[in-house]
């Protein structure tokens, strides 16, 4: 099995021990993957999105095309990317006229966008490929004794019809749960699971209402299930809760720190990743809950 | 018609824009008309629960009002997470995400963008990338990658190829940023 690597922005330059983490599980897991060389920004929300769709949908076009010539799928672990990649190749695939003009575009470049790659999201790829039963057999450390809060993540989930990977009921979200309980963990529920994070464009517009979000979250977590651990199913989520908390806790809006994983960090380091590399860059400290892990 | 006048309920019909509704559906969002405000997509959206004082249903109403001005002088629109609950959720099909979409291409053509978008699109287009990190390359050292990751960076002919595709886009002919010269840009975090 072999797929495409689309690492995006925030996951190369902001979080690489993220990166580091998606490069180590999945050919632990018997899956090549390929740097899809040359790729670009997805493109996301505020920029192209924001000006046109037939432009939109030509950058992110191009990000297809790499895929297609190699007859790969695309993976990535942003939620953004998988929004809009996913988007993008929704609307070329069911508007003739948008996928015209964009190959129109493209031509220039010797390119042409058939639609013939599927965007995964990268925990929903290996859930469906290979099931949790096999990772689980894969993995030499378990999440035994762990209680965890999920941040399952917008792009993930809606809008449904746009998504290869997807949920049954994408307002009561199983995936990321089943593969926590895979790996050991108990798996707490919480009032405010769906809740938007408040990362992305809010953050960047209004960081006083993006950090309200991110603290109603936290304290329904914390008086909820009161987990040993956040895991996030999007890079975007990630960055958010890690490096929220210390501004929340200088605020005196909150008097608690919750390590924050996103989950393929936590497969490679049940897989046996060295964890300097694969969270070497947590704000927030992680270090007892690696050690736990690490120490069965 | 400032965001504080609608905010407090003071509506001033006759200096309404009835073209906006035009506008909004030629620039992707084809089902304005559809809505009957019925409000289902602003209990699903997080910008409510964060109080922001236009959110999708809000919007929605205000393009039917013709309130350009009001919408293009409140920040509201920026801060859509994109996030399409309210798509997932609307039993009319509007799109309403694709709405406030359509209404950021309208004030981008007004030049009523924040400069963290333009900012964005300069390093999208210097770089191949909205957030870009220039000391990135000490970061991903630490946890034992190479310099640059493997896309448009690492990769001059990858970069040329992504400009001119954007050269070929409404971006180029809507003048935002310049595209003349290229430079890689020290940091930009959308």
């Amino acid at each position: 099995m072999k797929v495409g690597f689309f690492v995006g922005c925030n996951t190369a330059f902001n979080r690489p021990d993220l990166e580091q983490a998606v490069r180590y599980a999945f050919p632990a897991l018997g899956i090549e993957l390929d740097d899809l060389e040359g790729q670009s920004c997805c493109p996301s929300w505020g920029t192209m999105p924001s000006v046109d769709v037939v432009g939109w949908c030509a950058v992110g076009a191009r990000n297809h095309t790499i895929a297609e010539e190699k007859g790969l799928d695309i993976v990535t672990v942003c939620g953004s990317c998988y929004g809009s990649l996913a988007e993008s190749k929704y609307k070329m695939d069911t508007h003739p006229e948008i996928k015209a003009q964009v190959n129109e575009i493209l031509k220039d470049i010797g390119r042409e966008y058939k639609g013939t790659s599927n965007v995964r999201l990268a925990f929903y790829y290996l859930y469906h490929e290979l099931g949790p039963d096999r990772i689980k057999e894969a993995v030499k450390y378990k999440l035994d004794g762990l209680t965890v809060a999920l941040q399952p993540g917008c792009h993930t989930l809606w809008p449904s019809k746009v998504y290869y990977d997807k949920e049954e009921d994408p307002f009561h979200p199983r995936v990321l749960k089943e593969m926590c309980e895979a790996l050991g963990a108990t798996v707490g529920h919480y009032t405010r699971l769906i809740d938007c994070c408040g990362m992305g464009a809010m953050r960047s517009t209004d960081m006083e209402k993006s950090l309200k979000l991110v603290e109603k979250k936290l304290i329904s977590m914390k008086n909820e299930v009161n987990p040993d651990l956040i895991v996030t199913g999007c890079s975007s989520c990630l960055i958010q809760f890690d490096t929220a908390q210390e501004l929340l806790r200088s605020g005196k809006k909150i008097n608690f720190e919750i390590p924050v994983l996103h989950i393929m960090q936590v497969l490679a380091l049940c897989l046996g990743a060295d964890p300097e590399k694969v969270t070497g860059l947590a704000k927030t400290d992680v270090s007892r809950v690696v050690n736990r892990i690490l120490e069965g | 018609m400032s965001s504080d006048q609608v905010a407090t309920g003071v509506i001033n019909l006759s200096e309404g824009d009835s073209s906006l509704v035009n506008e909004i559906k030629e620039l992707g969002g084809e089902e304005l008309m559809e809505c009957i405000q019925c409000a289902k997509c602003a209990a699903a959206c997080p910008m409510v629960l964060a109080g922001f004082p236009f959110f999708n249903k809000r919007i929605i109403q205000a393009i039917f009002l013709g309130l350009r001005d009001a919408l293009l002088d409140d920040s509201s629109i920026w801060a859509c997470q994109s996030c399409n609950r309210c798509t997932e959720v609307c039993p009319r099909e509007v799109n309403p995400f694709e709405i406030i979409q359509a209404m950021r291409r309208v004030a981008i053509r007004e030049f009523a963008l924040p400069t963290l978008s333009i900012e964005g699109l300069k390093s999208l287009y210097d770089t191949g990338h909205a957030v870009y990190l220039a000391g990135a390359g000490n970061t991903r050292a630490k946890v034992g990658l190479p310099e640059k990751p493997p896309s448009t960076v690492a990769n001059p002919e990858a970069l040329k190829e992504l400009q001119a595709v954007i050269r070929k886009t409404a971006l180029a002919d809507l003048g935002i940023i310049p595209m003349d010269e290229s430079g890689v840009k020290e940091t930009c975090e959308v």
